[in-house]
């Protein structure tokens, strides 16, 4: 009976089962008829301590995830078919001009850790397949990006210009590919492409700021864009895509007061407008746009720096700072009426915390553009947040054998007092990843690894807590090096050298102006203990915002280095022809030689010369003889018969012919065969 | 001048250094004169040392050759000109079966002489298609209700006819739809043949079905010859050309790509998104109109859609305002400057193939400014369709909102649907675009010279006869353009000698002109669909070949290049070893000479 019962009982579990899941299916597929295409537009504006402005866009574009990827509304249909052709779980796009200056516009909040680039392009990608199909999806994205953007983005495709780092890069999986190109020249050719992926492109809302003479005039531009493909799980459901861009560009604004000869006013930092630094306004949000906003961020140090200002003047700074009348503000004035003032939460550690005021775009119009100003009334200085090290590299040695690299990380100040808590505990440790790419014609040996910390070389073994060495195989694949170094947390500098052979390539491996030497990537030097988050909290849940809630998120603080240039040795280009020549003369004047040598009748010359020499001397000879019989410091004897006249005229006419026969030849040869 | 008078000068000192070949001969001999004569033979070991070194070179010429050589697959140049001059000399005839059903005309008209008058117009009307002909065949039934009269008598064609299955009752009916169905029922069958049933007695009436007949009733006091006219242009005009002018688009165009994928991609262009902005709910109508069009068309092309929406997308030209009609008039001379091709980034498709062929359509959605827009013909009235087409390009419709008035409620920024009714007519224009792309008309009236025709459209938006015309026409061009594409590869392969030809590309080639045969052969034996297949297969394949990466390499190794690096070697050799051989032969002659004088005057002495 117990037997009978039980298929009924597996049948009755398998139909709810079905029916459930149809259940859940139907429900999932009315939430996700709800759920709409968004689009984001956001500008953070803020001002740094060495008289230059940040301005940072942020577009955020986003497709649920349904079952026909094929029909789009506001998200752009290239991404969305790049996405699924290539079956793209994450990637960024980054295209970077100039290099971020980590010790004066910071080193910890959330835009220098993500938005600070190295120069060039770098792409990385995390694709959706076994191991063994990521190469040939990586290749054919490149070529893709590289139409998509106008970037010449496709020689990632060689072996030798991408790796797979294992761990130590942030979003760290095996089936993650990365790749930079140092040398590649950023200009409006990627711009445009990359605005057209917006749906109002620059014709309306925050972009339309972005004017090409001013951003490209600025000090730092890097363009980035970073997508993640979300919720793909269930079968014949197109994956939906989160894509994020961003623009972030460091501008010098033109200080209008610069003239004025008051000393006191030549301290104060430069005031700047909109349509000062980018010579346009907004007028008006995108339509599309859920939401348009324009933030102006105070950091940490600044807002410190007034607070103290203040309490000079014995007000309540706080209440200066937050209060909605900016005319009666001492230190600096606002334009502009902002809609909502952030403060930060402020961590334990920090009794400071950042201000962030919030303009929304959408009350401007056309006959009222937005166009925030800030107009500074008193000098202020103030330094910008510092990451715990900050790291440089470069090289060492000289020649064009070998060299050195060295990557030197030196604790800046704020970390010190940020580390003060627990520096007093013995056992504080602070955790530094280091990935590096070296290419394969740098031939680093990884043995002559040395650690030296406050000058003192250290065994590695203690400072390295995990090492991953892929080693370079020639003309295949880059070298790459990750570390975690565990340094105590009063380190004040330390550094890493490692020690290298410059290889020798093949001629048609160099690249055009292979003089100008070869570039060894930045490495990335990241601080996973620290995390750059600005929590600011935003009560209505109704007006979301991408970038404030990308503030919140809990990144590692990350810092690229420098790009190094090395010189290698390079060939005369023209050389493997010259060798060829020489050789070949060689050879023709050996086999001439032996030739005459072989049919040589010596008896016969000899009698034939005596004849000769009894006769009659040409001209030449008789030259000859005279100038050998000059140089041996004798009087030369005069030939026993002169030239006749007649002899060396026809000798003349020989000459002429032959002339004109070679003549003849070549211009048959140029005739018949050029 | 030198080595002869070297020569001249040599004798004594030959006879000095070869003093082993001959004795010395005596001085006091008379009339020996060295200058002219010699004792003994010339000596042949210079002679043969230098012209081995030198016939050595000779025979090394060819390894050399060999080894400079670069590596060419050969190609069938002589198949791939069979090919071309077999399409040339107009080889490639689709065959063809008409029926011509005459009912309730009574005994008196004779089915041969139908047949020879049907056949005499239709010569009359063939204008000799230089590309592709057909070779048809005609059979005449004329039913009696009881008995057939056939011509001609024992016809494999149109035997499936039963007699007497088709009357004029059939045909009084005005739904043209059942009538189709009944006739589809009775001619219907394996055959694939083109009927046209005439009909005498009722409302005039001339229709051509959705399958591959048509029918025409015609009234009673009518004239079979008038019919018979009527009937070749039909099967001409119709059944062969597919209903379209000659001349309008060139019907050797195919929209296909080159592998046979064509992808459409709807695009909506809110001009002004400031004004108001509009969504569609494309995924409806890709299911209920599309999808149906596009499973009819699968024996002709792989067929994708994708849609967008874009924003911000003025188009390029000033449009003016008309009075009369109270809107905004483009005019046709404008069109050209319609499509922005700056603004409007329709984008080519990440998702397709190289060598997709992208059609783009677009539904222009104007601004405040100029709503209502319509578009002019040339004659002065407004276009009923509102949309133009681009030839191999795409088409574009203009759609006004309704109103077309900036309500003060309408919120800027949310969205508007486009009523699924509008949406639907315009996909309507759509599909008669892309019918009008591929050559067909969008009207369904056939105006011939001699009456007009209904064409019963199909729901799937081509018909079986259209189908066939299309894989008629897509055979004939994609074989022609394989023999162009091959003819012009094997024309530029023969013209650079020094082009490294990849074993691919010569595989490629075989396989395309492999396929070439399988079409013609398919084409000649009727098999539509098939010989279509192979045609796209090897139009494909002779792209890829035509295309292949490796071709470039050619610009990077010339014979300049090659002359370059060998002449410092070997024009120094060459001039010694010829140079050597050459005095080395003089003076052998003329030692013999020599030798022979003093022989024969020895002999004289003697």
């Amino acid at each position: 009976m117990a037997l009978l019962r039980r298929p009924l009982l597996v049948l009755i579990l398998i139909v709810t089962y079905q029916f459930l899941q149809l259940w859940i299916a139907v429900g999932s597929v009315i939430e996700e008829g709800q759920k709409q295409e968004e689009f984001y537009e956001e500008l953070l504006l803020k001002p740094l301590p060495d008289r230059k402005v940040l301005t940072h866009f942020h577009f955020q574009s986003s497709a649920p995830p349904t079952s026909n990827g094929r029909h789009h509304h506001l998200f752009p249909k290239a991404i969305s078919q790049l996405v699924q052709k290539f079956r793209v779980k994450e990637m960024e796009l980054s295209f970077t001009q100039g290099r971020w200056n980590y010790e004066s516009w910071g080193g910890f909040d959330s835009i220098p850790s993500s938005n600070a680039k190295p120069p060039g392009v770098e792409l990385w990608a995390v694709f959706d397949v076994p191991q063994h199909l990521i190469d040939a999806l990586w290749k054919n994205l490149t070529h893709t990006l590289s139409g998509l953007f106008c970037a010449s983005i496709n020689f990632l495709e060689s072996s030798t210009a991408y790796s797979a780092p294992e761990w130590s890069f942030p979003p760290a999986s095996g089936n993650l590919r990365y790749g930079t190109l140092p040398r590649e020249a950023v200009c409006t050719e990627n711009l445009t492409p990359w605005l057209k992926l917006l749906p109002c492109r620059d014709k309306a809302g925050i972009s339309m700021l972005l004017d090409r003479p001013s951003i490209y005039r600025g000090f730092y531009h890097s363009q980035r864009l970073h997508l993640i493909s979300t919720g793909s799980g269930s079968e014949g459901m197109d994956p939906g895509i989160i894509l994020e861009q961003t623009l972030t560009v460091v501008l010098q604004p033109n200080s209008q007061r610069a003239s004025l000869d008051r000393a006191s006013e030549k301290h104060i930092q430069p005031s700047w407008s909109l349509s000062s630094i980018f010579g346009k306004q907004v007028s008006g949000k995108c339509v599309l746009a859920e939401t348009s906003n324009v933030y102006l961020l105070l950091d940490r140090g600044l807002v410190a720096e007034l607070k103290q200002l203040h309490e000079e003047n014995e007000k309540s700074a706080e209440k200066v700072l937050t209060s909605e009348n900016f005319r009666t503000n001492p230190c600096f004035e606002l334009s502009a009426k902002p809609d909502r003032i952030f403060i930060e939460e402020s961590s334990l550690l920090s009794k400071n915390s950042s201000v962030l005021y919030k303009f929304k775009v959408e009350k401007y119009s056309e006959f009222e553009p937005f166009d925030l100003g800030l107009t500074w009334k008193i000098p202020v200085v103030w330094l910008c947040r510092q990451a715990p090290l900050h790291a440089s590299r470069f090289l060492m040695g000289s020649g064009n054998e070998r060299g050195a690299i060295a990557i030197s990380l030196k604790s800046t100040q704020s970390s010190e007092s940020f580390m003060g808590a627990n520096s007093d505990d013995e056992r504080c440790e602070l955790r530094v990843d280091v990935f590096q790419v070296v290419p394969w014609y740098v031939k680093v040996y990884f043995h002559s690894l040395q650690v030296f910390v406050d000058q003192q070389p250290k065994a590695v073994s203690d400072i390295i807590e995990k090492i991953h060495v892929s080693p370079s195989k020639d003309k295949v694949s880059p070298g790459v090096m990750e570390l975690v170094l565990k340094l105590p947390c009063s380190v004040s500098s330390a550094a890493l050298t490692i020690e290298f052979d410059k290889g020798f390539l093949h001629i048609d491996e160099y690249p055009p102006d292979a003089n100008q030497g070869f570039d060894i990537p930045s490495a990335i030097v990241s601080f996973p203990n620290f995390h750059a988050s600005m929590v600011f909290l935003e009560n209505d849940s109704l007006n979301k915002s991408p970038l404030l809630s990308k503030f919140q998120e809990k990144s590692h603080v990350m810092s690229y280095t420098e790009v190094l240039l090395v010189p290698l040795t390079t060939p005369d280009f023209s050389m493997p022809y010259n060798v060829i020549t020489i050789t070949c003369t060689v050879f023709a004047l050996y086999f001439g030689s032996l030739l005459n040598a072989l049919r040589r009748r010596v008896a016969e010359e000899e009698r034939f010369l005596k004849d000769k020499a009894a006769k009659k001397t040409g001209r030449l000879p008789l030259l000859l003889s005279k100038l050998s019989a000059k140089l041996r410091g004798r009087h030369s004897e005069p030939p026993h018969s002169p030239p006749g006249p007649a002899s060396s005229s026809f000798i003349n006419s020989k000459l002429v012919l032959k002339v004109i026969l070679v003549a003849g030849v070549a211009a048959c040869w140029q005739h018949y065969f050029l | 001048m030198a080595e002869i008078s070297e020569a001249h000068d040599s004798d004594s000192s030959k006879l000095h250094e070869s003093g082993s070949e001959a004795p010395p001969r005596p001085d006091s001999e008379p009339d020996f004169d060295p200058k002219l004569m010699r004792k003994t033979k010339p000596g042949l070991k210079r002679l043969f040392l230098t012209f081995s070194v030198l016939f050595s070179f000779l025979l090394g010429f060819p390894f050399l050759w060999k080894s400079v050589e670069i590596y060419r697959s050969p190609l069938p140049f002589r198949e791939i000109d069979s090919l071309s001059t077999q399409l040339r000399s107009d080889n490639l005839h689709f065959p063809l079966h008409f029926h011509a059903l005459f009912v309730g005309f009574g005994p008196d008209p004779d089915p041969d002489q139908l047949r020879r008058s049907i056949l005499s117009e239709i010569t009359k009307l063939t204008s000799q298609n230089p590309k592709c002909s057909n070779n048809y065949t005609l059979s005449v039934t004329v039913d009696l209700g009881s008995r057939c009269l056939r011509s001609p008598t024992s016809s494999p064609h149109s035997s499936s006819y039963q007699c007497g299955s088709i009357s004029a009752t059939d045909f009084v009916q005005n739904d043209d739809v059942a009538v189709d169905e009944r006739l589809a029922s009775v001619f219907g069958g394996k055959t694939k043949e083109y009927s046209v049933a005439v009909v005498k007695g009722g409302s005039e009436r001339a229709v051509v079905g959705k399958h591959r007949h048509a029918w025409m009733v015609v009234g009673d006091g009518s004239e079979v010859e008038v019919a018979v006219v009527k009937v070749a242009e039909l099967l001409v005009k119709v059944f062969i050309n597919g209903g379209r002018d000659e001349g309008s688009i060139r019907n050797e165009f195919m929209p296909v790509g080159a592998d046979g994928k064509i992808v459409l991609s709807f695009n909506l262009l809110n001009a002004d998104p400031l004004d108001w902005v509009y969504d569609w709910d494309f995924e409806k109508i890709d299911d209920t109109l599309l999808a149906p069009m596009i499973e009819a068309l699968a024996p002709v092309a792989n067929i994708s859609v994708e849609s967008q929406v874009l924003y911000h997308t003025p188009k390029a030209s000033f449009s003016y305002w008309n009075q009369k009609l109270e809107s905004y008039v483009f005019s046709t001379k404008d069109l050209p400057f319609f499509v922005n091709s700056n603004e409007w980034h329709l984008d080519t498709s990440i998702a397709a193939g190289g060598r997709s062929k992208i059609l783009q359509f677009a539904v222009y959605v104007p601004s405040a400014k100029e709503c209502p827009l319509l578009l002019q013909l040339p004659n002065g009235e407004i276009s009923k369709t509102n949309g133009f087409i681009s030839p191999m390009w795409g088409g574009v419709i203009v759609w006004n909102p309704r109103g077309c008035l900036k309500d003060s409620e309408f919120e800027p920024g949310a969205k508007n649907i486009i009523p699924i009714q509008d949406l639907e007519n315009m996909f309507e224009v759509f599909i008669g675009q892309f019918r009008q792309l591929f050559g067909f008309k969008s009207v369904n009236v056939y105006a011939g010279a001699s009456g007009d025709w209904d064409l019963l459209p199909s729901e799937r938006g081509f018909t079986k006869w259209e189908l066939e015309v299309l894989s008629r026409q897509q055979t004939c061009f994609n074989l022609h353009s394989c023999a162009t594409t091959l003819g012009s590869l094997s024309r530029l392969v023969q013209s650079l000698p020094r082009m490294i030809i990849m074993d691919e590309i010569g595989k490629q080639v075989k396989f395309s002109l492999e396929a070439a045969k399988l079409a013609l052969s398919n084409a000649s034996s009727g098999v539509y669909e098939s010989s279509a297949a192979s045609s796209s297969q090897a139009r494909s394949l002779a792209e890829d070949a035509f295309f292949h990466p490796s071709i470039m390499s050619v610009s990077y190794y010339s014979f300049e290049h090659c002359f370059a690096v060998y002449s410092p070697f070997f024009l120094p050799v060459s001039m010694h070893v010829v140079l050597a051989a050459l005095r080395e032969f003089r003076r052998y002659k003329q030692e013999k000479a020599k030798y022979l004088v003093w022989k024969a005057k020895a002999n004289t002495a003697s």
